[in-house]
């Protein structure tokens, strides 16, 4: 019995002293983890499996956003359609835009593909730039830090180990990048075309050329016309690889492969989307299967 | 440059005769002339490029020190502006005279029922809404809707809310939409269905719980969704509150939600309302009871199965007597994907206790409403919606009617409109 109750004490005390850090997707988190260590607790909030910019917003989300101390958001408006009403509801004064537990990783990463003028006529376009940033290893580091200083801002007392888990895993990540630098440069010039604008920050990294997308326009479904004026695109300049998320409808990739002789490859968006459990696998996925 | 001029003018001098020597004088002196002016012309070339360059140099020093943005501008502090548009066109087995002036036995009584949406046969503009909400300071979000109808203005929320109460607590003041069960607090743009569930439309009106007053919500610490709010509210909807001596109205509730796996969500909740009516000029209670049960199986991104089904009872003391009526809906909602979905609801009044004298002849039971729906969406902005109603809850022209109404309607929500709740 007194075991028991020590037991529980210590159980309780160490579920206290940890910082509950919510993330909107999975890569965050798993930066999130790295640099918190055993000192965070990570929640990631929005499935790899679906859609980012379509996470159902869930009650049950409500519920772990209000126990958090610290809110990592991705940013760039990927969020806008599901988390503003579950942040409302949440109460979470700690995690509201402008409170000391809000992180939006968009302020810190150079945003591309920042669109000139904004309308609707061009579909869901972001006004703030492609938000569709972590599929860039190089970006890694970037949250790596944001992350470091929020948690040492919340949690002054552990300065020292975040900043030790901040130094090793950047170490370990410079020499990752050295691996899949040397792996890309066997594709440099590779060309492509992908369903949504999910993977430029990749693309324009490695050099990559993307000739066009799926979708006519962000946001909306195929249309035949625009399959036609696609497919005729690829042959012109010879694109042989079809980049495909694990969300949309497969149909259309398939039907272009089978009219231009090019190769559908299914490339995760966030950690875990396609079965990777580590950072590193994850990206190997993106460079692999952009590569083979 | 010069020297060679002068040594090519020699050599070509030298090549030629005597007899052409005073020409060739002629031609050197002029060539001389336009060297002076070539000349000339390079050192004004040169002065003005190290102007140009000097030019550059201060303007850029400007540049950094002056500031062109409009000192007093506020655009970056502009609400969030949506603007909302619903219309339809509609046809149904009732001319539009005596739609109007239609009832529902025990609750809707001949020609006093509002009709908001939908209401003519042909076309209809609903209304056209503006929404606003904003961030006020660190302490406060503002929200608005003015909704226009074609003959009136109506301030149809407009409230403000907390962002940082300690301990999950939020407390909203203004005019708000009780949370009361599942679909009150929810705008006509976002229901599943075009007209209002039977049991609401004739327990509220079109509006619902509707009124001036204060919320206070409280979200548990707990891994499980669990939510309690009150209201206090003035209590001025005369269907089932009305009295006007003071407010009179109290809301209480409790939500809760479940995942199941990681696609299957459960939500459920229980409401009460407590008001007086002024029914027979006197101040009477009445309890208005709720229950609501919400699962949603999601088939994949854009993908998924809802059904959501709500029972509500109205005890209403009348002073004479004590009303006790109640009604349900249920719905199934299946989201093919991003552009289309479809639903069926069926919603009935279940209990009817009251005094039903006024409709001796008539049959009165059974009141129930059958409708079906095909959306398509564009765009998640835009919605067209194909609807059908088997309604057989309506008295017209002192008889029971079964009325068949097929509607085709549009809604877009244009602008800066936020994500809907859950």
């Amino acid at each position: 019995m007194k075991k028991i109750l020590l037991l529980t004490t210590l159980l309780t005390t160490m579920v206290f002293a940890s910082l509950r850090v919510d993330t909107t997707y999975a890569t965050m988190g798993r930066v999130a983890q790295k640099i918190g260590g055993d000192l965070v607790n990570v929640t990631v909030l929005g499935s790899s499996k679906y859609d980012p910019h379509f996470i159902v917003p869930k009650p049950s989300l409500i519920a772990k956003l209000r126990r958090a101390d610290l809110l990592i958001m991705n940013g760039g408006g990927l969020e806008l359609g599901w988390l503003p009403p579950l942040l409302r509801a949440a109460n979470n004064g700690k995690i509201q835009n402008g409170g000391k537990g809000f992180l939006d990783m968009s302020h810190y990463v150079k945003m591309i593909d920042v669109p000139t003028s904004v309308s609707r006529a061009f579909g869901d376009v972001h006004a703030q730039g492609n938000p569709h940033f972590s599929v860039d290893p190089y970006v890694i580091p970037v949250m790596a830090k944001a992350i470091e200083q929020k948690l040492i801002q919340l949690d002054a007392e552990h300065e020292k180990d975040y900043n030790e888990n901040y130094n090793k895993f950047t170490k370990e990540w410079q020499n990752y990048l050295q691996k899949i630098n040397a792996t890309m440069l066997t594709c440099k010039g590779e060309k492509v075309v992908q369903y949504h604008e999910l993977f430029n920050y990749f693309l324009d990294r490695y050099d990559i050329k993307s000739y066009g997308t799926i979708e006519p326009l962000p946001g909306i479904a195929p249309s035949s016309k625009h399959t036609i004026a696609l497919i005729n695109i690829m042959k012109e300049n010879g694109v042989k690889k079809v980049l495909q998320d694990v969300y949309h409808e497969r149909k259309t990739a398939k039907f272009i492969a089978a009219k231009t002789g090019a190769k559908v490859v299914i490339i995760p968006h966030e950690l875990g989307a396609d079965g990777s459990k580590t950072l590193q696998e994850f990206y190997n996925k993106i460079a692999q299967r952009i590569c083979q | 440059m010069k020297k060679t001029i002068g040594l090519s003018l020699l050599v070509a001098s030298s090549l030629f005769a005597n007899a052409d020597f005073d020409a060739l004088k002629e031609q050197i002196a002029q060539q001389k002339i336009v060297m002076q002016k070539l000349e000339a012309k390079l050192d004004a070339l040169s002065k003005k490029q190290t102007q140009m360059q000097q030019a550059q140099m201060s303007a850029k020093m400007s540049r950094t020190t002056a500031n062109t943005s409009a000192s007093f501008s506020q655009k970056a502090y502009l609400p969030d502006i949506a603007l909302i548009l619903n219309m339809s066109a509609l046809s149904r087995n009732v001319d539009n005279n005596q739609y109007k002036d239609f009832a529902i036995p025990g609750f809707i009584s001949k020609g006093t029922a509002a009709l908001p949406f939908n209401e003519d046969k042909g076309f209809n503009l609903n209304y056209a809404e503006v929404a606003m909400r904003s961030t006020v300071d660190p302490y406060f979000d503002a929200f608005a809707i003015f909704h226009l109808h074609p003959n009136a203005f109506e301030i149809e929320e407009a409230f403000v809310k907390t962002r940082a109460l300690p301990y999950a607590l939020s407390v909203k003041v203004g005019k708000f939409k009780s949370a009361f069960g599942r679909i009150n607090a929810k705008h006509q743009h976002s229901w599943h269905f075009d007209s209002q569930p039977i049991i609401y439309k004739s327990l509220f009106g079109p509006d619902g719980i509707s009124d001036a007053g204060i919320q206070l919500q409280w979200v548990a610490p707990t891994d499980t969704y669990i939510m309690a709010g009150l209201e206090a509210m003035q209590g001025t909807n005369t269907r089932s509150f009305g009295d006007t001596k003071s407010n009179n109205l109290y809301v209480g509730y409790l939500k809760s939600s479940v995942d199941i796996g990681e696609n299957l969500s459960v939500l459920g909740g229980v409401s009460f309302a407590h008001g007086k009516n002024a029914e027979n000029n006197s101040t009477n209670p009445t309890n208005v009871y709720g229950v609501d049960l919400t699962l949603r199986d999601q088939l994949g991104s854009y993908s998924a199965l809802t059904w959501q089904s709500e029972f509500v009872q109205r005890n209403k003391d009348t002073g004479n007597r004590t009303d006790k009526q109640a009604g349900l809906y249920s719905e199934l909602i299946y989201q093919y994907n991003n552009n289309y979905s479809a639903g069926f609801r069926y919603d009935a009044i279940t209990k009817n206790d009251t005094d039903l004298s006024a409709y001796t002849g008539i049959n009165t039971n059974n009141l129930d409403r059958y409708t079906t729906m095909l959306e398509y969406k564009p765009f998640p902005m835009s919605r067209l919606r194909l609807s059908y109603m088997y309604d057989r809850t309506k008295i017209i022209a002192g008889e029971r009617k079964n009325i068949n109404q097929v509607m085709l309607s549009l809604n877009i929500a244009a602008g800066a409109h936020g994500a809907h709740d859950y």
